[in-house]
């Protein structure tokens, strides 16, 4: 097995410690960091896939994810400069008046291990402070919004709209247990998805439609 | 007419109920007692006994812990012993004495004496170290998750021995949150090694010191834990919602433990709420589950609602789905 394939199967896995010396030992026999990191970017869009079918559960993401980010680590003062590793910055935060995180910070690792910038606001985010986000950032393609429940869905329909109306070049994506693809259309997102793999599919879908 | 106690055996062995059993009536909840775990006020926010800074914010329907650097409990999971102490459980008789004329005014042909332990030990584990922590950490500090783990099922164990001597309670109410509402966060196979040997212990202790009825909430998807949590002696699943199967678990698993719940919270506690769309999901829930090893209720994990008048609209409802179907 080449050593590239090696990362990818041990980001898979989860073996945070055994990644970076993989990435090392990758690069030293000549492969780009660019190919590296998009092999892990792959494994990380099995273990997405695998989430969203039930097949694994969330420690298993959380660990994958974390082997990648140990991956990254190593690549990073490599890659420094190189935008075209990137698929642009996406914002993402729970709305107003919901301080729940856990489901937020799922979708935002995953988000990032498809090759996005992640701009965490954390939870209890005014719609207004989600479009300062916006221009306070370079490359903004995406703003992903979370709300957990039935009486902070106003405030997802605020944001979005407020979101919309200032930033009509941002796609803004939504998603929490009681977000529903209809709820999702209904107040003009542009897309939602049911789980945090299948919210890293919609938002590399949404960022290079 | 049978009471409420023995409607729920009925509806509980497959026998002949003669109406729905409504939601929380046949469990007498023992909520004031010198152990009943500290809970902050809406709007302000507390330490509890071990150490876990919980926050009530205003308008919010729950306590949530604060997990920053500086709150958080345990900093390194492999020195957990450094930072978790239990609290203490010894109390005079004189602390119980309001508990125990409580367990005395209860009827126990009408209904259950019930206490109330929350939270469990997966949620407890996470209100030590964080959500994302603790995930990890039974990958990676499988031994830390274990030591810990025990250590927490000693305290229950503890608690367990202090209600069955002031209380002799009939029956045990577990909260313990194992899913979100479309899967079980770990897999049946972790939830086997770290957590249904642990509950064995637990809920065994009840049930051989007197305790008939092992009541489980977790408002979630588990169907996957079904055979953890019959293995485990739970007698009845509280807060089973409806991205559950539950038809399918009745019929597969109604011989060995009954469902409660079928109607989510969310969708019925809100503030726009109506009588009308109350109706609608207890209607739903009755029709679709049935009479036997099915208890129509909320799924949230007390008698009480976010927004005044719905829990006992749904038990109007239940009543009018009784006269119906029975």
């Amino acid at each position: 097995m080449s050593k590239i394939e090696e990362v990818k199967t041990k980001v898979e896995a989860g073996k945070s410690k055994l990644v970076p010396g993989l990435v090392q030992e990758a690069l030293d026999e000549g492969s780009a960091p660019g190919e590296i990191l998009q092999a892990m970017v792959d494994s990380m869009g099995v273990v997405g896939e695998k989430f969203s079918s039930g097949e694994i559960f969330v420690p298993e993401m959380l660990i994958a994810a974390k082997a990648m980010s140990k991956g990254v680590e190593v690549l990073k003062p490599l890659m420094a400069g190189d935008g075209s590793a990137s698929l642009g910055t996406c914002i993402i935060g729970t709305v107003a008046g919901d301080l729940h995180d856990i489901g937020k910070n799922l979708v935002s690792m995953m988000i990032e291990s498809a090759g996005f910038d992640m701009v965490d606001l954390g939870v209890d985010v005014p719609a207004d402070t989600f479009v300062q986000a916006v221009k306070d950032n370079t490359n903004v393609k995406l703003v992903a919004c979370s709300g957990l429940l039935t009486t902070t869905m106003p405030a997802l329909k605020e944001a979005v709209a407020t979101v919309k109306a200032a930033c009509p070049d941002v796609k803004v994506m939504v998603g929490g247990a009681p977000v529903t693809p209809e709820y999702a259309a209904e107040v003009g997102a542009d897309g939602y998805a049911p789980d945090a793999g299948s919210a890293a599919v919609k938002a590399k879908e949404l960022a290079t439609a | 007419m049978l009471t409420k106690r023995q409607n729920l055996m009925e509806v509980m062995k497959g026998g002949s109920p003669d109406r729905f059993v409504k939601q929380y009536e046949a469990f007498a909840l023992m909520m004031k007692t010198p152990i009943t775990r500290l809970k902050p006020p809406v709007g302000g926010s507390i330490v509890n006994e071990w150490g876990v800074t919980l926050s009530w914010p205003e308008g919010q329907l729950g306590s949530f812990p604060v997990h920053d650097k500086e709150h958080i409990v345990i900093k390194d999971i492999t020195k957990w012993r450094d930072y978790v102490k239990a609290p203490n459980l010894d109390y005079p008789d004189e602390a119980w004495a309001t508990a125990v004329a409580d367990a005395n005014a209860v009827d126990r042909n009408d209904q259950y004496v019930t206490v109330f332990v929350a939270p469990g030990l997966f949620e407890h584990v996470h209100y030590l170290m964080s959500m994302e922590e603790a995930l990890m950490a039974y990958y990676e500090e499988p031994e830390a998750m274990h030591e810990l783990i025990d250590y927490l099922v000693d305290f229950e164990l503890r608690l367990a021995k202090e209600f069955v001597k002031h209380l002799k309670p009939d029956a045990v109410f577990h909260h313990d949150d194992w899913g979100s509402q479309i899967n079980s966060f770990i897999s049946p196979a972790m939830f086997e090694e770290f957590f249904e040997p642990a509950y064995k212990k637990i809920y065994g202790y009840y049930k051989e010191n007197g305790v008939e009825l092992i009541i489980h909430h977790s408002d979630s998807f588990a169907a996957n834990l079904v055979p953890s949590m019959i293995e485990m002696g739970i007698d009845i699943w509280q807060g089973v919602m409806n991205t559950n199967n539950i038809p399918e678990l009745i019929k597969k698993y109604g011989e060995k433990i009954t469902f409660m719940g079928g109607i989510h919270s969310g969708l019925v506690d809100f503030p726009t709420w109506t009588p009308g769309i109350v109706a609608e999901y207890v209607e739903k829930t009755c029709e679709e589950n049935g009479k036997l090893h099915f208890i129509p209720s909320q799924t949230s994990g007390l008698p009480i609602d976010s927004f005044p008048g719905v829990y006992d609209t749904i038990n109007k409802e239940i009543d009018r789905m009784s006269e119906k179907m029975f």
